[in-house]
């Protein structure tokens, strides 16, 4: 599913003491297959520009369209939006409130409309797919599972309505290493399946240079960059002024240039960095 | 950095075969916590506490201070025994904790009311209170907010809030127990200089509870914790070298520890690093040898 952003603005408490621009003038494409990282420091629009996509927040000036819905038109069906849709919050374990994790996860697809047996198969589909064993915590409240866990749940019952794209707000923050490592592995095998494209929010500059293909880099409300983690992080300079941090393969990487050893292609993983030192750049 | 020397300290806080389980009201166990637990912390040493989610971290900070007091073995602060009821008001004057939600951590509306509430309740004369708060802010650098409130600020300006409330308690030791995780890069940044500032500075002793490898590096002392004990402890790079303990933890190296174990591995003649600045050199002077 293709998503359009063509001029999108967005002003909070507009005409008011309080009026703020959150966006201004953001058009870019998002297409099936993408794997799209939206960083930029607290305060530079990410969270407005990603509620915009299943409608949180109304386009009041510009175009949006989402596949074949159009966001910025007077109806929107706003079901089969939030279906095709998903979205992840911040730490979405403190939105869990049902008695069970079953119920808690068929949640959503019984909101869609779907019928109880349906809902329940979806659920433990789900359940299963982010890692968790379903007959032993399907009837457990979903306050007794770890943070890890919990996380996972609340990934379960978005994915139980089968969305078509996942937008994901900080996915790995608060989570100990291991806990960050699944959920990226999850999402991994998430597009392998229906859910084709990815929209992800982060702070950590390391998993958008290992996991997207594509980055976009907000600045005050202002489309800074839209670009390659690989092209992005080239220029360690690029980033000054967005409070962003290159991540630690690009800053190592700069610190050899200054010495005169240069990657021609910029190493984004541990992996690729050994690789070419392995290749000769260094000898 | 230069190395903290152990010589002629005495430890600020002793753990000594500390065994802890969570229990229901019956005093049935119901979670593991700890599990013979030995750890002396000395004054003015910046220790950082590592482990996976359930590793026990929490629980040990939490048996610190007595919040938790051991089944098995002791825990002394300054020479008190966390189990003497009499005393607990002392210990908890000495040791300070922030914690992960800053939001959890606010009671009043106003900045300086917020940070007199612990002085208040250690009973402090009202015009020391003052002091301290100015004191306490200027640490933090955060004077210019005293009269604001603490829903205006950003995470890591509520943070260092919450530090600056703790020090005006003026404790010994100060424990962040994963005070950085809900914090972008900015407010994370600002947190740790503030840490690493007391504890270089002021000689607070500092003991940090992380997720972020980063953290760990510039420590005196790095604990790993698993299943409830202690699985090895050390400089960072004691620690970190032990690449496969530390990924049995559930643990990452930091990213120039990952790189140069794994040319090292390949039979590079790198030296072991932790920063992406180490790393650097080694290769370079890999390249100038031949």
């Amino acid at each position: 599913m293709q998503i359009k952003v063509e001029d999108l603005k967005y002003t909070y408490s507009p005409k008011s003491p309080f009026e703020k621009v959150a966006l201004e003038g953001i058009t870019f494409t998002v297409n099936e297959g993408d794997t799209i990282g939206i960083i930029g420091s607290t305060g530079s629009g990410k969270s407005t520009l990603s509620q915009h996509f299943n409608a949180l927040i109304r386009v009041s000036h510009g175009k949006l369209y989402v596949g074949d819905m159009e966001l910025h038109a007077k109806k929107v069906d706003l079901g089969k939006l939030r279906q095709s849709v998903g979205m992840l919050f911040q730490y979405p374990e403190y939105q869990l409130f049902a008695d069970t994790v079953l119920q808690d996860v068929c949640f959503g697809p019984l909101n869609f409309g779907m019928s109880k047996e349906e809902a329940e198969s979806r659920a433990k589909e789900a359940i299963e797919l982010v890692g968790l064993n379903f007959d032993e915590v399907k009837d457990k409240s979903p306050f007794e599972l770890s943070g890890g866990q919990k996380r996972r749940v609340a990934i379960a019952g978005i994915i139980a309505s089968m969305p078509q794209v996942l937008v994901l707000d900080e996915p790995t923050a608060g989570l100990d290493p291991r806990g960050k490592r699944d959920i990226l592995e999850l999402v991994t095998k998430l597009k392998k399946s229906y859910c084709k494209t990815v929209i992800m929010i982060s702070h950590n500059m390391d998993e958008i240079a290992e996991y997207c293909n594509r980055v976009i880099v907000l600045n005050n409300g202002k489309l800074l960059y839209d670009t390659t983690p690989r092209e992005l992080f080239k220029d360690v300079k690029a980033l000054e002024g967005t409070g962003l941090t290159p991540p630690h393969t690009a800053k190592i990487a700069s610190l050899l240039a200054n010495n005169g050893i240069i990657f021609s292609d910029l190493p984004l993983t541990v992996d690729e960095f050994v690789k070419a030192i392995k290749g000769g750049i260094a000898l | 950095m230069s190395a903290f020397s152990y010589e002629n300290k005495t430890p600020i806080i002793s753990v000594n075969s500390v065994s802890y389980d969570y229990r229901n009201s019956q005093g049935e166990s119901i979670a593991r916590g700890v599990r013979g637990i030995d750890l002396d912390v000395y004054q003015g040493e910046f220790v950082v506490l590592l482990g996976h989610n359930g590793s026990g971290k929490s629980t040990l900070a939490k048996l610190l201070n007595g919040f938790c007091v051991p089944d098995e073995g002791s825990v002394t602060v300054a020479g008190i025994d966390t189990k003497d009821d009499l005393k607990i008001y002392d210990i908890r004057s000495k040791i300070g904790m922030v914690f992960q939600n800053p939001d959890n951590q606010m009671v009043a509306a106003i900045i300086e009311d917020d940070m007199a509430f612990g002085p208040e309740n250690l009973g402090v004369p009202r015009d020391e209170i003052e002091e301290r708060i100015t004191w306490a802010l200027d640490v933090v650098n955060m004077s210019e907010h005293r009269k604001r409130s603490p829903s205006k600020l950003s995470g890591g300006q509520k943070q260092r809030i919450a530090i600056a409330s703790v020090l005006a308690m003026m404790p010994d030791v100060l424990i962040l127990d994963e005070s950085t995780a809900m914090l972008d890069p900015k407010g994370r940044k600002e947190v740790m200089d503030t840490a690493r500032m007391l504890n270089c500075q002021k000689g607070m002793t500092v003991i940090l509870i992380t997720h972020y490898m980063d953290e760990a590096i510039e420590a005196d002392r790095v604990v790993v914790l698993d299943e409830g004990k202690i699985l090895t402890s050390g400089t960072p790079k004691e620690v970190f070298s032990k690449v496969d303990l530390i990924k049995s933890a559930g643990l990452e190296l930091p990213i120039a520890s990952k790189i140069s174990s794994e040319l090292i591995a390949l039979g590079y003649d790198i030296p072991f690093a932790l920063t992406d600045e180490e790393l650097a050199e080694g290769i370079c002077k890999l390249k100038s040898k031949i």
